[in-house]
C-alpha cells in the first residue's frame, strides 16, 4: 500500500510536469498578424476570489454575458478569459497574468484590471505588449491623468468610469451643499479604495467648514459595533465607502439601535438596492441604475435570465460596456485590415475611435478628447427610498 | 414601512460618560460572547486531543451559512412562516446538529488517521480542512456577504424591545446572544462536571493512556468532544450571523479571535474560554472605543503576545508538568 | 525533471515484517533493512548507481536543467512563473530549515519575506527618494531580517510546540497591521499604507541598472540572478546542515529535552535557526520586490503562508531536495489549475493513473473503467433526453470530445451544483471507508461524479478551486504520507 502512494504522488508529479510542458504558451510576437475570422481572445482581469471576490464574479457574469451576445452580432468569434487576481496577494498576480496574456498571440485585449493597483502594476507589460486595456472599475485617478509629474497608466489603458477626482468632491459637494450637513464622520478601512475616497471628501469638507471626524476600521472588521458607538450623537453623515453592501446596511441599522439619526452615505461600493437599503441612506455610483433605462430592459432582461441567482449590481453594467467597446475596437481595427489584424495593437490604435449610441449607462458613449477617460464622467447620487428603492437625486 | 423609528433615548454620550462606557461594554459583551463559545470549542478540542484545531473557525463559517439556509427556507426575515422565537430556535438548532455532524466527520477522515503521528501532522492536516471548508463554501456559495436582515424580524423588535440602563438601550437582539452564549456554557459547564461522559472527556483530557487503561473508550469521549464543541460554533456562528453579515472567508478571522480568547483563558480549561473570550471582546471594544480604532488590532495581539510570553498557561490553565 | 527524482526505496516496513519504528529502535536501526535490501535484477542495480550520485551533481544537473529553460521558452510567462517558482523554492528552504530540522513550528515567517522586500523598498523606491546600491541594500535587507527574526524568536525560549506557533502567527497578523497602517506611524510615512510602495527601482549594479521587462517581456537577467541566488542558499545551508550546528538542531527537533540535557545551547539554537530562516525568507524578498517594483500589506496574508508550508510539506520537510521539488510542484500546480485546458488534462491524467495506482493492471481495473465509462454515457443519454442545454455548455478541443461523457449543461442551476459537490464529498469519504467488491461499487459513480463537479464547478472557478485541491493535497498528504516525497522518516517521541 505505502509503495503504491509513493507511485501515485510520484506520477502525480509527472503529470503535473507533463501538463506544463504540453500546455505552456509558446512564443509571444506582439507583432504577430492574426486573421479575424478565426476565434479571437479578450481576458476579464478581476479578483474572481478572495475577499473581493463579490466583485469579480459580478464583472464576471456581465462579460461573459456581453460576449455571448455581442460578438455574434458583430460577425466576431471571441473567447473570454477569466485572469483571477486575488486582493489578498498583492499585485503578484495580476503581474504574472499579464505576461502571459503577453505571450499569447490570439489575445487581442484586456477587460480590466477591475482594481487600480494591479491595473498600476501591469500597465507597462500591456502597452509594451500592444494590449489594450479598458477597465469598467479602476478609478484611481493617476492612471489616466498626470498627477505630480507621474502617470501610472500608459496610452493603452482606457475606463469607461470616470476616475476619483470625479467621485470625492461630487459626494462632498453633495454633503456639503445640498444636505447642509455640520458634523460628518468618514470611514475608511485601511485599504486603497475607502482610503483614497475618505482623504479627498474630508479634505474637501473640511475646506468647507464641515466638521469632520475619521474612523478607520482595520479590512478583517466584521462587527462595527464599538465603531457604531464612537460615532458622535450630532452626526448628520457618516460616509461608509465600504465595499461590502451588507455592512452599510448593519452599520445603519446599529446606528438606529443606539438611537442615533445620522444618515449613512455609501460609494459606489456599496450600491446594491438588493442589499444596502436602508432607508434614507445614499450611495453614489459611477453608473445610474441600468434597470430604469429603456433601452437596457432587453439587456438586463437576458442577463437575469443567464444568471439567475445574481442580483443587478453596480460593476456590472461598465463591464458590459467595456467589452462593447473593445468589441467595436476589434471590429474597426479588423475592417481596417480587410479581415486580418496585421498586430493587436491595432485593436488599441482604435479604441478611441469607438463612440456607442444607446450606452448601457444612458446616452451616447464618447471618449474625452484629452484623457483616456468616458467624456463628461458623472458620478450619481441616489437616495434611499422608504421602501428601499434607489432614487436619482444628483 | 415608517421611515425612521426613533427611539425614546438621548442620542449623544460624550467621550467620559458613564453611558459610554456601558455601551462600550455592552458591545465588548456581545461579540466577547460570540468569541467565547468559539474558544469553547477550541479549549474542548485542545484538552482531549492536544491539536490546535484551525478548522473550528470555519466549522463556524458552515455554522452561519446553515442558519442563513434555514432561514431562507422557513421564509425569510421579512416573512417567517414560524413565530419569531421558534424561527431563531430552529436556526439555531439546525446550525448545531450541522455542525455537529461536521465536527464528526472532520474528526473521522483528517484527525483519526493521525492520533499517533507527529504533532505537527494533525496541525498542518486542520489548516488544510480550513483551506478546504472556506473555499468549499465560496466555490459553492460565492465570496460576497450574506445578511440574515434580523432587523426585519417581527418589524425590528429585536433591536427596539429591551431594556434601558442609564439611558443606554440595551435592545433584545443582544440580550439574546448574551443569555443564550451563558445558557449555552452553563449546559456545557454540566455535561462535563456533571455527567458519565463528562467526567470520561476530563480523565481522557488529563491523561489519555491512563484513561484508555481504566476501560474508558476513548474514540467515543473524541467525537462527543468534536460534537460539543462543533455544536457550539454552530450556534455561535448564528448568533455573530445574526448581528453581521458572514461570508466564506469570515472563519479565518474569528477562529483566530476565538483561539485567543481559549489562550487568554488557559487553553484546556472551560471557565478560562468564557472569561478569555468577554476579556478579549471587552478588550477589542475598549482599545477602539477609548484609544485608536486603527490600530486596534496591534494592541490586540501586542496583549496577546505579552500574555503568551509571560504568562504561557493563561488565567486558570494549569502548567503541565513534563514527564521524561 | 523526473531524473532529480531519487529512486524509490522500499520501505522499512515491507521490507522486515515489524511494523515501523517503536519504542526502543531508533531511526538508524529503524532503517537498517532499508540499507540491506534492494531490489533484484536491473532495477536494483540502477537503484544502487543513482543512489551513489553525490548531491551536488543531481544538484548541477537540476540547476543546469533551469537555467536552460529560457533558451526554449521566451515567453515572458514561463520566466516569471520559473521565477516565481525559485523564490518559493528559497523560501521553502529557509522554512525547510525552521520547521525541518529546528523542528519550530514558525506561522510567522512569511513576516520575514515581507521584512526583507520592506526594507529593499523603502531604500530603494522614488517615494521616499532613496536609492541604495542592491550591492549593499540586499546584505543590509537581510540582515535586518534575521535581527527581527531573532527578535521574534527570543519568546521560543519559553514556548515550546503550538504555543510558539500561535505567537508567530500573532507576530505575521501584527506585521500586517503595522505595514496597513505604517503611513501613519506617529504622523510619519513609512510603509506607504495600504497604498504599498510602487515606485520600488530595479536592481542595480555599478550604476547599471537590470531592467525588469524588454518591450514587456520578463527580462530574463532576474530569472538567472534567483538562480544564483538559490544556489548560493541551498549550498550554503547544505553545509550548515551538515555542520555541528546542523546535527544539534536535529537533535533539538527529535527532542529537546535531551538535548538540553546533554548541555546542548538549546535557546541559542532555537534563535540561530529562527534567525537564519528569517535571513534567507528576507534575501528572497530583496529581489521579489525588486522584480514586482511594489509591495503591499496584502502579499503577505496567510494563504502565502500555507502554500508555502503545502511546499515544505509535500516535498518531505527536513530534506532539501524534497523541499526544492515540493515548492516546485506546488508552484507550477497552482498554475497549472488556473488555465482551464491544463486543469482539465491534469484531473484526466490524476484520476487515471490514481485507479491504476490503486487496482494496478487487473480485472478489477477494468471493470471500474468500464463501468465508469458505461455509467457516464447512461447519464449522458438520459440528460440529454431531457433537453438539448442539458449537454450543451463544452465545445471543441479535449472539452469538447468530453462532453460525449459528461454532462456539462449550457448553465448549471445552482442547486445542481451544490447538490452534486456535496454528494461527490460525501462518495469520496465513504469510497476511502470500503472496502473490496464495494469499493469497487462505489467508485464508477464517484469518479463521474468527480468529472461533472470539476467540468461544470471547478474549471469555471479556478480561484477556489485551486486552493480546495491544495487544502485537499495537504489532508490527504499527512495522512498516506506525512513525511512527504522524500522526507526523512523520523522516530516519535512523544
Amino acid at each position: 500500500m505505502k509503495k503504491a502512494v509513493v507511485v501515485a504522488f510520484a506520477v502525480i508529479a509527472a503529470s503535473i510536469v507533463a501538463t506544463a510542458a504540453h500546455g505552456g504558451p509558446k512564443v509571444a510576437v506582439a507583432s504577430q498578424s492574426v486573421s479575424c475570422s478565426s476565434t479571437l481572445q479578450i481576458a476579464m482581469v478581476t479578483p474572481i476570489t478572495g475577499a473581493a471576490g463579490f466583485l469579480g464574479t459580478e464583472q464576471l457574469s456581465w462579460a461573459k454575458y456581453a460576449v455571448s451576445t455581442l460578438a455574434p452580432q458583430m460577425g466576431l468569434k471571441i473567447q473570454l478569459l477569466q485572469g483571477d487576481t486575488p486582493v489578498e496577494q498583492g499585485a503578484a498576480p495580476a503581474l504574472t497574468l499579464a505576461q502571459k496574456y503577453a505571450a499569447d498571440p490570439k489575445l487581442v485585449g484586456i477587460i480590466g484590471p477591475s482594481t487600480s493597483g494591479d491595473a498600476e502594476a501591469s500597465a507597462q507589460t500591456y502597452f509594451h505588449a500592444g494590449i489594450a486595456q479598458i477597465s469598467p472599475s479602476a478609478t484611481d485617478t493617476p492612471l489616466t491623468y498626470t498627477v505630480n509629474g507621474k502617470r501610472l497608466g500608459t496610452p493603452a489603458f482606457f475606463r469607461d468610469v470616470p476616475a476619483n477626482n470625479v467621485e470625492g468632491p461630487t459626494i462632498a459637494a453633495y454633503i456639503a451643499n445640498t444636505l447642509k450637513a455640520k458634523n460628518v464622520v468618514v470611514f475608511d478601512f485601511q485599504e486603497p479604495y475607502s482610503q483614497g475616497l475618505a482623504a479627498s471628501i474630508s479634505s474637501y469638507l473640511t475646506s468647507h467648514g464641515v466638521n469632520v471626524t475619521r474612523l478607520s476600521a482595520p479590512n478583517t472588521t466584521t462587527d462595527y459595533s464599538s465603531y457604531v458607538t464612537k460615532v458622535p450623537g450630532n452626526t448628520n453623515v457618516v460616509v461608509f465607502p465600504t465595499q461590502q453592501p451588507p455592512a452599510a446596511q448593519t452599520f445603519a441599522e446599529q446606528l438606529v439601535e443606539q438611537g442615533k439619526s445620522a444618515v449613512v452615505f455609501g460609494g459606489d461600493g456599496a450600491d446594491a438596492p438588493a442589499q444596502f437599503k436602508y432607508p434614507g441612506g445614499y450611495v453614489a455610483n459611477f453608473a445610474p441604475d441600468i434597470s430604469g433605462i429603456p433601452s437596457d430592459a432587453g439587456i438586463v432582461a437576458g442577463w437575469k435570465k443567464a444568471n439567475p441567482t445574481m442580483t443587478l449590481g453596480s460593476f456590472g453594467p461598465p463591464t458590459y460596456g467595456a467589452v462593447q467597446i473593445m468589441l467595436n475596437a476589434i471590429k474597426i481595427a479588423c475592417a481596417q485590415g480587410k479581415g486580418t489584424l496585421k498586430s493587436r495593437a491595432d485593436v488599441f490604435h482604435n479604441v478611441k475611435k469607438v463612440t456607442i449610441k444607446n450606452w448601457i449607462l444612458g446616452g451616447t458613449f464618447k471618449w474625452s478628447t484629452k484623457t483616456n477617460d468616458p467624456l463628461n464622467g458623472h458620478f450619481y447620487i441616489f437616495k434611499i427610498q422608504s421602501n428601499g428603492s434607489y432614487k436619482l437625486v444628483n | 414601512m415608517s421611515d425612521r423609528p426613533t427611539p425614546s433615548l438621548s442620542k449623544h454620550y460624550p467621550g467620559e460618560s458613564l453611558q459610554f462606557f456601558i455601551q462600550l461594554s455592552l458591545d465588548g459583551l456581545t461579540i466577547g460572547s460570540v468569541y467565547a463559545l468559539v474558544a469553547l470549542g477550541y479549549t474542548l478540542i485542545y484538552g482531549v486531543l492536544k491539536l490546535l484545531n484551525f478548522a473550528h473557525g470555519d466549522v463556524f463559517m458552515v455554522g452561519s451559512f446553515i442558519g442563513y439556509g434555514v432561514l431562507q427556507a422557513l421564509g425569510g426575515a421579512s416573512n417567517p412562516v414560524v413565530p419569531v422565537w421558534l424561527l431563531l430556535v430552529l436556526v439555531t438548532l439546525a446550525a448545531m446538529a450541522g455542525c455537529a455532524v461536521l465536527g464528526v466527520v472532520i474528526e473521522r477522515f483528517a484527525y483519526r488517521p493521525l492520533r499517533n503521528a507527529p504533532r505537527i501532522a494533525p496541525l498542518i492536516s486542520a489548516l488544510g480542512v480550513s483551506f478546504f471548508l472556506s473555499n468549499s463554501m465560496q466555490l459553492e456559495f460565492g465570496a460576497q456577504q450574506f445578511n440574515y436582515a434580523s432587523y426585519n424580524l417581527s418589524g425590528g423588535a429585536l433591536y427596539f424591545h429591551g431594556f434601558d440602563l442609564d439611558h443606554v438601550h440595551i435592545p433584545l437582539l443582544r440580550i439574546i446572544t448574551i443569555g443564550s452564549a451563558f445558557a449555552l456554557m452553563v449546559v456545557l459547564w454540566f455535561l462535563v462536571n456533571r455527567t458519565r461522559t463528562g467526567k470520561a472527556m476530563r480523565a481522557t483530557s488529563f491523561d489519555r493512556e491512563a484513561a484508555a487503561m481504566l476501560g474508558i473508550d476513548i474514540d467515543r469521549v473524541i467525537v462527543f468532544t468534536f460534537i460539543l464543541g462543533s455544536a457550539l460554533a454552530g450556534a455561535a456562528g448564528v448568533m455573530f450571523a445574526l448581528r453581521v453579515p458572514t461570508f466564506a472567508a469570515v472563519g479565518f478571522t474569528t477562529g483566530l479571535k476565538g483561539f485567543t480568547a481559549a489562550v487568554i483563558g488557559g487553553i484546556g480549561s472551560i471557565p478560562g474560554a468564557m472569561v478569555g473570550g468577554i476579556l478579549l471582546g471587552c478588550a477589542e471594544s475598549y482599545t477602539a472605543g477609548y484609544w485608536t480604532t486603527a490600530w486596534s488590532d496591534l494592541v490586540v495581539f501586542s496583549i496577546l503576545i505579552a500574555f503568551m510570553i509571560f504568562r504561557p498557561q493563561g488565567l486558570f490553565g494549569r502548567v503541565d508538568i513534563r514527564k521524561v | 525533471m523526473s531524473e532529480w527524482l531519487p529512486p524509490e526505496t522500499e520501505s522499512p516496513e515491507e521490507a522486515v515484517p515489524t511494523t515501523g519504528p517503536a519504542v526502543g529502535r531508533d531511526e538508524w536501526v529503524a532503517r537498517e533493512g532499508e540499507r540491506r535490501v534492494s531490489r533484484a535484477g536491473w532495477a536494483g542495480t540502477v537503484e544502487e548507481r543513482l543512489r551513489r550520485v553525490p548531491w551536488w551533481a543531481w544538484l548541477t544537473l537540476f540547476v543546469a536543467a533551469g537555467s536552460l529553460m529560457p533558451l526554449f521558452e521566451s515567453s515572458g510567462y514561463v520566466r516569471l512563473v520559473g521565477f516565481n517558482t525559485v523564490i518559493y523554492m528559497m523560501l521553502a528552504l529557509g522554512l525547510n530549515l525552521v520547521v525541518g530540522w529546528g523542528g519550530l513550528l514558525d506561522l510567522g515567517y512569511l513576516a520575514f519575506f515581507g521584512v526583507g522586500s520592506y526594507v529593499y523598498a523603502i531604500f530603494d523606491s522614488a517615494k521616499f527618494g532613496y536609492h541604495v546600491p542592491s550591492i549593499l541594500i540586499i546584505p543590509a535587507a537581510t540582515i535586518v531580517g534575521a535581527l527581527v527574526g531573532l527578535l521574534v524568536g527570543l519568546p521560543s525560549r519559553r514556548l515550546s510546540g503550538d504555543y510558539l506557533a500561535i505567537v508567530t502567527l500573532f507576530f505575521l497578523e501584527l506585521f500586517e497591521t503595522v505595514a496597513t497602517n505604517g503611513n501613519q506611524i506617529f504622523g510619519h510615512d513609512i510603509t506607504g499604507g495600504s497604498f504599498g510602495i510602487s515606485t520600488v527601482f530595479p536592481l542595480s549594479f555599478a550604476g547599471h541598472t537590470l531592467a525588469v521587462q524588454h518591450n514587456g517581456i520578463f527580462a530574463v537577467s532576474y530569472y538567472y540572478l534567483a538562480i544564483v541566488m538559490f544556489l548560493i542558499v541551498y549550498v550554503a545551508l547544505f553545509f550548515v546542515n551538515n555542520s555541528r550546528t546542523g546535527r544539534a538542531w536535529r537533535s533539538l527537533r527529535e527532542d529537546p529535552l535531551a538535548a538540553e540535557v546533554m548541555g546542548m545551547p538549546v535557546n541559542w539554537l532555537k534563535l540561530m535557526s529562527f534567525a537564519t530562516g528569517a535571513g534567507v525568507a528576507a534575501l528572497a524578498g530583496t529581489i521579489s520586490t525588486a522584480l514586482n517594483a511594489s509591495v503591499y500589506p496584502l502579499n503577505f496574508s496567510p494563504v502565502v503562508l500555507i502554500t508555502i508550508y503545502a511546499m515544505v510539506i509535500l516535498g518531505g520537510s527536513g530534506s532539501q531536495p524534497g523541499v526544492v521539488i515540493g515548492a516546485f510542484l506546488v508552484s507550477v500546480l497552482l498554475q497549472v489549475l488556473q488555465d482551464p485546458g491544463q486543469a482539465r488534462v491534469l484531473f484526466y491524467l490524476v484520476i487515471a493513473f490514481g485507479v491504476i495506482a490503486a487496482y494496478r493492471v487487473s480485472v478489477r481495473l477494468a471493470i471500474v473503467a468500464a463501468s465508469t465509462a458505461v455509467f457516464g454515457i447512461a447519464a449522458h443519454a438520459i440528460a440529454a433526453s431531457f433537453h438539448h442545454s442539458w449537454v450543451d455548455g463544452a465545445h471543441g478541443g479535449l472539452a469538447g470530445v468530453l462532453a460525449n461523457w459528461v454532462v456539462v449543461p449550457e448553465q448549471l442551476t445552482p442547486w445542481v451544483g451544490q447538490v452534486a459537490y456535496l454528494f461527490l464529498l460525501v462518495g469520496m469519504l465513504c469510497a476511502t471507508q470500503l472496502r473490496g467488491r464495494l469499493r469497487l461499487v462505489a467508485l464508477p459513480p464517484t469518479l463521474y461524479l468527480a468529472a461533472f463537479v470539476w467540468e461544470n464547478e471547478m474549471i469555471p472557478n479556478p480561484g477556489p478551486a485551486r486552493y480546495i485541491v491544495l487544502g485537499l493535497l495537504l489532508i490527504v498528504l499527512m495522512i498516506v504520507r506525512p513525511n512527504g516525497l522524500l522526507g526523512e522518516r523520523r522516530v516519535e517521541i512523544n
